[in-house]
């Protein structure tokens, strides 16, 4: 075809444009356009607190910070020490309970990932992530 | 036969093999990127994820580009393969991984501990100069086979 370069650019970007609609019309239940974490999969603070016992807390910042202060009963599970603290969770963890994973603040990525091997790599439902994570925590205790 | 009359023979089978060689790095490239794509559009919830992580671009654009790079991908390949709108095919992919390699080497400046997402979560484990080398490779390739198609459009136009 004797089209010009841009041309051909052109029509390979509005040729794309078919899968990827129909993908996104197939996948539009398992992705949120307006937040990386479906609703589903997150919680608030006070829904969390008011699973009371059923709800493992999981802390999936650094070491240093979860040093510092975390919510209370809370346990570490975070990316850089997965193999060595994933055991330490998974004795804890029980059919029935509900996994409560938090980060610093409503930016941070690390809940969301953490949260996402457990339920892909640990086989594990009821992981949720908390919104707002440890900032909203604090801002909840005041 | 005379020496003479060998010669077209002998110039018609080095250019046989050289567009043969051609051929293969055309393949080599588009396999890549279609094994990359793939992976990709199989999972493009994981793959908005590891746009996300280059905090450069808001989510809803993420998702929307988690949904099209990597068919945009695989239609270029198929271009490399069959030779449609080649050239076009070339400049794209070009262009996706020059993007690519820029957002990951801003992402190591700024601390960012992050795969690229080039080949979806297959690359997940992969360390910084690992993303570098395989993505300068296949830069390479890319050049390497638009240079090709330059002079060879020179050659036929200057006939």
């Amino acid at each position: 075809m004797k089209s010009s370069l841009v041309g051909q650019a052109v029509i390979l970007a509005a040729l794309a444009l078919l899968p990827a609609a129909g993908e996104a019309i197939y996948f539009r239940d398992k992705i949120s356009w307006r937040s990386a974490i479906a609703p589903s999969e997150m919680v608030t603070v006070e829904q969390a607190r008011g699973w009371g016992d059923t709800a493992i807390w999981v802390d999936a910042r650094p070491d240093d910070e979860f040093a510092n202060d975390h919510v209370p009963g809370a346990i570490s599970l975070n990316e850089d020490r997965w193999n060595e603290l994933l055991p330490q969770f998974l004795a804890l963890w029980a059919p029935g309970k509900k996994t409560v994973v938090y980060c610093s603040s409503l930016s941070c990525n690390s809940s969301r990932e953490v949260a996402r091997r457990l339920r892909k790599e640990a086989q594990l439902s009821d992981v949720f992530v908390l919104e707002g994570g440890w900032e909203a925590w604090l801002k909840k205790k005041r | 036969m005379k020496t003479a009359e060998k010669l077209p023979t002998i110039n018609y089978q080095l250019s046989t093999n050289r567009r043969f060689v051609w051929r293969i790095v055309d393949f080599a490239v588009a396999g890549i990127f279609i094994y990359a794509g793939a992976l990709k559009a199989i999972d493009p919830v994981q793959f908005a994820s590891d746009i996300d992580n280059f905090k450069i671009l808001p989510w809803p654009v993420s998702v929307a580009l988690a949904f099209y790079l990597p068919w945009l991908e695989i239609l270029c390949a198929l271009g490399l393969v069959f030779r449609f709108l080649y050239r076009g095919a070339l400049s794209i992919l070009s262009a996706s991984i020059v993007v690519f390699t820029l957002a990951t080497i801003a992402a190591k400046v700024r601390g960012l501990d992050i795969t690229c997402g080039c080949f979806g979560h297959a690359s997940q484990n992969w360390s910084f100069p690992a993303h570098l080398i395989t993505n300068l490779a296949i830069l390479a390739g890319l050049l390497l086979l638009s240079f090709k198609a330059t002079s060879g459009n020179r050659l036929q136009n200057s006939i």
